[in-house]
């Protein structure tokens, strides 16, 4: 089990070097870069925009760039092949390396690290996050036990056509859609952000999270309640759910007790593993919702061509979604003894 | 598009004199927020034309044109060499409607509070709420500098020295004065090229910038340049000495006061700033002009976009929102809001360069005219934008000091245009326009961001019409980083692309877009004319506004006859703001120059 564990780690870390070499490569391919915002200026010259290239280091090859950001600056050669201008001319301006766990700084921000941008989002993003993922359980798991035990009927046909139908429409679009209605026309909820600003309070805060959480947590749910009536129908043509009913329990206690049990095996376990996955992929509904967490950052430093950013989200965001991989996959195989990944793997 | 305008203090009021803007920035820039038409501080890009999109009949409001130029060109006719200008205008008397709070919302937030690292529209929005503004600032009425935070001035005979003397009754908002040390230490820090300020190249012209004493700057200039009054007062803000030079000046993790100012000039104090979610602001009762002002409270919202800024306004939660033209009808219906329209100086204006490169059919001038004679630009202007714009026949609109009514216009006329592209050695045959060895003519017109609705319009009104004269079209829609890689490639491969610039109160900027030295940036189509560069030169050389009238005059006569454009048009702007807010003036210089002036009624 260690073994194994250890062995998917190191993969993770492989998978991820690779990653950031590709993600780095594909953001330097990118038209435009964070000089952009210069580009048909007229305030602005030739000379500026030089100036500014070799301030930052934009003029240096993008091996170079890649090492810079990589492994920092601050041990290449003090020449301007090597180091930006701001290294050069002064050593405490150096950027160390991701591989120090510096992120370097932000452009678009002007020089404020980027990991103190990412955490300042961090709290918004997870309690949206932790909310979406919360309701997508309360909803999507009802729902699939009434699925799978009213099979053929109409409760299990009205769920699989409002699913289908859900599943269909783009999510975000349908949180415009209702951000527009309910919070436009009827002024149910608010218009976006986080909070009323000057307010802050507990229900204040909880009146604007309902929206997003709930629209956010479509996806959720379908997919929660469809895989559960799968489980389901699957456990309840298992033999010792008729050995159970043959004993003469109560329907009830062989649902409860033998069915959903297992069935629900599989969301326990990963669980875990599903919210980080959740966290890596709310960019669109932060946006939707004016939610000031990382998926607007995400968006304003593509925008901006805002490398360091952009390569720190990246990683931040691989880091978590290989993360819940592993540990989906690590928890399943401690949870159900029949899943054996030495003699798999090995 | 110009519709929902931020609020810009003195502070950019005097900057926007200087900010000419390639305005076709699309949605994915990070700076366009709003759709102020005021150039921020510092902006580049502004708008997103993608909102341009338009379905709004005519107004009724005031064709404030006409006026604007009596206005303005009278009063820019004053001589400069010699002169000592100075202010008896009181400046000192509190306001006296004090109180209540305003609501203001925007679709992108704040980089931060540091004038010389910033380019953005909301960061521009952000310091001119701390930031006191310019030595200079632009009259509303007549758009001619007049003192600010120096009370006179003097220029030398000889046009290169400049005295300004500094207010005394001026207090940082720890109670500290304002003085010319403030100023120099500010200048020389931007002037520091490790020091990152992107525009540092305006400032060469600058030789000398000196505080004999603390209330007096002495500026010296290499030569004779007539924006020099607008540069030097626009450039440079002050930042409190006292405070900063104990701080990093870039680095906001070692300087708090780059995010979070505490001691500030302008007429409101930061009290939080949430990023991306609020800032919050109150009256800087220090503040030098006239103390606080009116309105006390000053709230900023961050929103996902124009669409919910827009029912933001709409529900009274904010005092303010954008309203994009194929909403400018119901919003002027809507009870609660008073939309404000005026024609701005520094107007946005729209046309089709052409690329004069050797090797492309549009570096013929017979071509370029035949273009332009076969393209209905009255038509194309009230079907894209409504009512919304003007026509435009060179490169500056109505409302510049400068204009000149005496230009070719190339209105409409299939037969000049037939008659050019024969002079051109283009034939019409079966309809279709043909060179010497049977050939049709095939342009590539390019245009960006993709999500443009107005510029998707322009391209394919634009392709209708020349397929009339058997000119074939082809349009490329690209987002809007490709576009600018396009559009300023060394090799392009386009003939034709729409653009979009702001125009500026100071004629001499749109200089760079025209020389040849910014092939292919700003001058993407490649036009050269030395004629034109001298004119320019002439026209940049001389304090004396009738002879730069005559210059700049001429400049557009030259440009107008070479089309390296086919000029189209130049927009309105317009404000909605919620019937609460009293005491709202626009003129040619915007909606906001008098906002501290603002005030709430109290009863309602």
């Amino acid at each position: 089990m260690t073994r194994y564990i250890i062995r998917r780690g190191l993969q993770s870390l492989l998978l991820m070097w690779v990653a950031t070499i590709i993600g780095f490569t594909v953001y330097q391919l990118a038209p435009g870069g964070p000089l952009q915002f210069l580009d048909s200026d007229p305030k602005k010259t030739q000379a500026d925009v030089e100036r500014l290239q070799r301030l930052y280091g934009l003029d240096r090859s993008v091996p170079v760039q890649y090492m810079a950001w990589a492994f920092g600056e601050d041990w290449l050669p003090a020449t301007p092949v090597w180091r930006s201008g701001r290294c050069l001319s002064d050593p405490d301006a150096c950027v160390h390396g991701i591989i120090r766990l510096d992120f370097g700084r932000s452009f678009h921000y002007q020089g404020q690290s980027v990991i103190g941008l990412i955490v300042e989002r961090m709290p918004a993003t997870f309690l949206l996050a932790f909310s979406s993922l919360f309701l997508s359980v309360v909803i999507g798991i009802p729902l699939g036990i009434i699925s799978a035990l009213y099979r053929g009927r109409w409760p299990d046909n009205a769920i699989r056509i409002v699913t289908v139908l859900l599943n269909t429409v783009p999510e975000w679009w349908i949180g415009l859609l209702l951000l527009i209605i309910l919070g436009g026309y009827f002024g149910l909820v608010p218009l976006g952000g986080m909070q009323t600003i000057g307010d802050g309070s507990f229900w204040d805060r909880l009146h604007h999270l309902v929206l997003p959480a709930t629209v956010s947590a479509i996806g959720g749910w379908i997919g929660f309640s469809r895989i559960l009536r799968f489980e389901m129908l699957d456990v309840l043509s298992q033999d010792y759910v008729r050995t159970a009913h043959a004993k003469g329990l109560a329907p009830k206690t062989v649902i409860i007790r033998h069915v959903l049990r297992n069935a629900l095996m599989p969301f326990v376990t990963g669980l875990g593993g599903i919210f980080l996955l959740v966290l890596s992929g709310s960019v669109l509904f932060e946006i939707v919702f004016a939610w000031p967490g990382m998926g607007r950052l995400t968006i304003d430093a593509i925008n901006s061509r805002d490398y360091p950013l952009m390569m720190a989200l990246f990683v931040i965001s691989s880091f978590l979604g290989i993360l819940g991989l592993l540990m989906v996959d690590i928890l399943y195989s401690v949870v159900d003894p029949r899943v054996s990944y030495e003699t798999k793997v090995g | 598009m110009p519709n929902k305008i931020q609020r810009y203090l003195f502070f950019t009021v005097g900057m926007m004199a200087l900010a000419a803007v390639l305005y076709a920035c699309g949605p994915a820039n990070s700076s366009p927020t709003t759709n102020s038409n005021s150039a921020a501080p510092a902006a580049t890009n502004t708008s997103a034309p993608a909102a341009d999109a338009a379905t709004a009949t005519p107004d009724s409001s005031q064709d404030t044109v006409k006026q604007v130029v009596e206005q303005s060109g009278a009063a820019q006719a004053t001589q400069m060499q010699g002169v000592s200008v100075s202010s008896d205008e009181d400046v000192v008397s509190p306001r006296t409607h004090l109180g209540g709070e305003y609501h203001d919302v925007a679709t992108a937030d704040a980089v931060s509070f540091h004038p010389y690292l910033t380019t953005d529209t909301t960061s521009g929005s952000y310091q001119g709420m701390v930031w006191a503004g310019g030595l200079l600032r632009l009259d509303e009425n007549t758009l001619e500098y007049k003192p600010n935070m120096a009370e006179s001035y003097e220029i030398s005979d000889d046009g290169l020295t400049f005295t300004f003397h500094l207010r005394h009754d001026m207090l940082w908002s720890d109670g500290e004065p304002i003085t010319a040390q403030d100023f120099k230490w500010t200048y020389d820090q931007v002037k520091n090229p490790d020091n990152g300020f992107p525009y540092l190249s305006q400032l060469d012209f600058i030789t000398a910038y000196e505080a004999p004493d603390d209330y007096t700057l002495q500026i010296t200039i290499d030569q004779v340049y007539a924006p020099a009054l607008g540069q030097m007062s626009g450039l440079i803000t002050p930042l409190p000495k006292h405070i900063w030079e104990k701080l990093d000046w870039q680095d906001p993790e070692k300087n708090p006061e780059i995010n979070s100012p505490t001691v500030v000039s302008g007429p409101y104090k930061l009290i939080e700033w949430k990023r991306d979610q609020y800032a919050t602001f109150e009256a800087n009762d220090k503040y030098w002009y006239h103390g606080a002002p009116n309105i006390s409270k000053y709230t900023i919202e961050i929103v996902p976009d124009q669409d919910v800024a827009y029912q933001k306004m709409k529900s009274g939660e904010s005092d303010t929102g954008d309203i994009t033209p194929e909403k400018l009808d119901e919003a002027r219906k809507l009870p609660n809001i008073n939309v404000y329209e005026w024609w701005p100086a520094a107007a946005r204006w729209s046309y089709i360069g052409l690329n004069m490169r050797e090797g492309f059919a549009t570096s013929d001038i017979n071509v370029r005219h035949g273009l332009s004679y076969a393209i209905d630009k009255n038509l194309l202007t009230d079907q894209v934008m409504l009512g919304q714009a003007k026509r435009l026949c060179s490169i500056y609109p109505e409302t510049s000091w400068v204009y000149n009514p005496d230009v070719p216009c190339f209105d409409y006329d299939v037969q000049k245009a037939t008659d050019a592209f024969a002079q051109a050695g283009y034939t019409l045959k079966d309809g279709q326009m043909v060179d010497k060895d049977g050939k049709q003519l095939e342009l590539k017109l390019i245009y960006g961001p993709n999500t443009s609705k107005v510029r998707e319009l322009m391209a394919v009104t634009v392709q209708d019409y020349l397929s009339k004269i058997g000119v074939k079209v082809d349009i490329q829609a690209l987002e809007w980083s490709s576009f600018l890689d396009a559009l300023h490639a060394a090799q392009p491969d386009w003939d034709m692309y729409i653009g979009g610039w702001s125009a500026t109160i100071e004629p001499h900027i749109m200089y760079t877009i025209w020389s040849e030295e910014n092939i292919p940036d700003l001058n993407s189509v490649a036009y050269i004319n030395k004629d034109v560069e001298k004119l320019f030169e002439e026209g940049g050389a001389t304090y004396d506004t009738a002879v730069r009238k005559e210059k700049y005059g001429e400049v557009q006569k030259i440009i107008a006859e070479d089309q390296p454009y086919i000029f189209l048009f130049y927009q309105k702007a317009w404000s909605g703001q919620n019937k609460r807010i009293q005491g709202i003036e626009p003129t040619a210089l915007g909606i906001g120059w008098n906002s501290e002036d603002w005030y709430i009624e109290a009863t309602q």
